[in-house]
């Protein structure tokens, strides 16, 4: 807002106890205990915002333009922000104790119990499970992931989703395919997990089974909610009120598009909803720049390219035998995405490749240019 | 007048923010961020300010220089 020309007042409300953080330390160096949590905290937002902790939104009053809070109190908006994100998936009939990994608290809770465990078990085989199992793997414990479906399949296609289990299976991560879905066992805490083939325990289980999005308190408003805060192109979701990050789902004519619950669209589109919400008849259509990473099992994967990706890469440069490599999706017109696999290569340059590739560059003198 | 400082060893090169602030940063060939400015022009201040809050590995600080 401050960047797209707004001095006006801004108040910033949040649920959460903590200044503004990262959560993307949370799964790697903060979990491991390698980091303090105070790694994860963003620079503190400049002194003309108004920064309000453990404030928690119930209601939205549209008409009225008034967020009701907790704690009775109502703030009269001119304009309003939803980026409510999401929280944690927990498992349905789940006994109490599950454990979750989604919020600062939730890392340095994690820590402290995994530095005393010898095996843990994760439940989810997506992004984040995926790299808790590898943090912990490379703390030495025995980990086991167990999934309904194929581990990353799903999310990134079956070319890196085997590039990525492949790489885990080497470091000793025991993979557990359960198509037909666990359930937790324990009492006081979680020690396990039954599915259809057998039983499982561990001293420390964490659920990494997804994540839904913030949208009770708007209930009632007259927004309209599907699975998310749904915008227009603009990020616009209805006259002063924008949304952006995990919460906002996207309608393209008469299209909803999924949730992009990552870093990357957090930040880009927030930047859109903000100059929406300053100028909602002067500003441009939102475009996504899709960008993806994970690092996992010794694997740093940088994406440029909406997910998934199907079919084999061609090599532009590097090996993957050799372990670093610049790969690149095509489709009949020409590349469509492109990776680089433990490949140093500016972000800029590697959206040249994928999403931001000339379809009529032919891949030599891509390689040329790249060189 | 601020200055902006980057953790070289956590940056992870996601390129955040030169998308955020073109102007205040760059990506060298290692894909490491690099500042353009020491100090910051005071014409410039805000960009800083949220190019520095987007990197996702808390690599990037401002403080008054």
């Amino acid at each position: 807002m401050r960047l797209a020309g707004h001095d006006g007042p801004i108040t910033l409300l949040s649920e959460e106890n903590h200044q503004p953080y990262s959560r993307v330390p949370l799964s790697k160096t903060v979990l491991a205990g390698n980091d303090p949590t105070e790694r994860a905290m963003l620079p503190a937002a400049s002194g003309d915002i108004d920064v309000r902790l453990n404030t928690r939104a119930e209601r939205l009053d549209v008409t009225g333009r008034r967020v009701h809070l907790a704690d009775g109190e109502r703030l009269r908006y001119d304009g309003l922000v939803i980026a409510t994100g999401a929280r944690a998936r927990r498992l349905a009939g789940r006994p109490a104790g599950e454990a979750v990994l989604r919020t600062l608290d939730d890392a340095a809770l994690l820590a402290g119990r995994l530095a005393t465990a010898g095996s843990v078990l994760v439940v989810g085989g997506g992004f984040l499970g995926m790299e808790i199992a590898s943090t912990c793997r490379a703390l030495g414990k025995a980990v086991t992931v167990i999934d309904r479906d194929p581990p990353l399949v799903r999310l990134l296609g079956s070319w890196l989703a085997e590039l990525l289990t492949g790489a885990a299976l080497d470091h000793g991560i025991r993979l557990v395919h359960a198509p037909g879905g666990v359930t937790l066992t324990g009492t006081d805490s979680i020690d396990g997990v039954t599915h259809a083939a057998g039983a499982l325990t561990a001293d420390l289980v964490i659920s990494a089974v997804g994540d839904q999005p913030n949208i009770e308190w708007l209930q009632g408003s007259g927004l309209e909610l599907r699975g998310g805060v749904v915008v227009d192109e603009r990020c616009l979701a209805a006259p002063g009120i924008v949304a952006a990050g995990d919460v906002a789902i996207r309608r393209i004519g008469d299209l909803l598009q999924p949730r992009t619950p990552h870093w990357s669209n957090a930040v880009e589109q927030a930047r859109a909803a903000a100059r929406a919400l300053l100028d909602p008849d002067g500003c441009p259509a939102y475009q996504p720049d899709p960008y993806f990473w994970t690092e996992q099992s010794g694997l740093d994967v940088k994406i440029s390219g909406h997910l998934p990706l199907a079919g084999t890469p061609v090599v532009l440069d590097g090996s993957l035998p050799g372990r670093s490599a610049l790969v690149q999706w095509h489709d009949d017109r020409g590349p469509v995405a492109a990776a680089a696999i433990n490949y140093k290569i500016p972000v800029v340059r590697l959206k040249r490749f994928g999403y931001r590739a000339e379809t009529s560059t032919s891949d030599r003198s891509i390689v040329r240019y790249l060189r | 007048m601020k200055s902006v400082t980057v953790d070289e060893n956590r940056c992870e090169g996601h390129g955040l923010c030169q998308d955020t602030a073109p102007d205040i940063f760059e990506l060298n060939d290692d894909g490491v961020a690099v500042v353009l400015h020491h100090p910051i022009p005071p014409a410039l201040t805000r960009q800083a300010e949220a190019g520095v809050r987007v990197c996702p590995v808390a690599a990037l600080r401002i403080a008054e220089s």
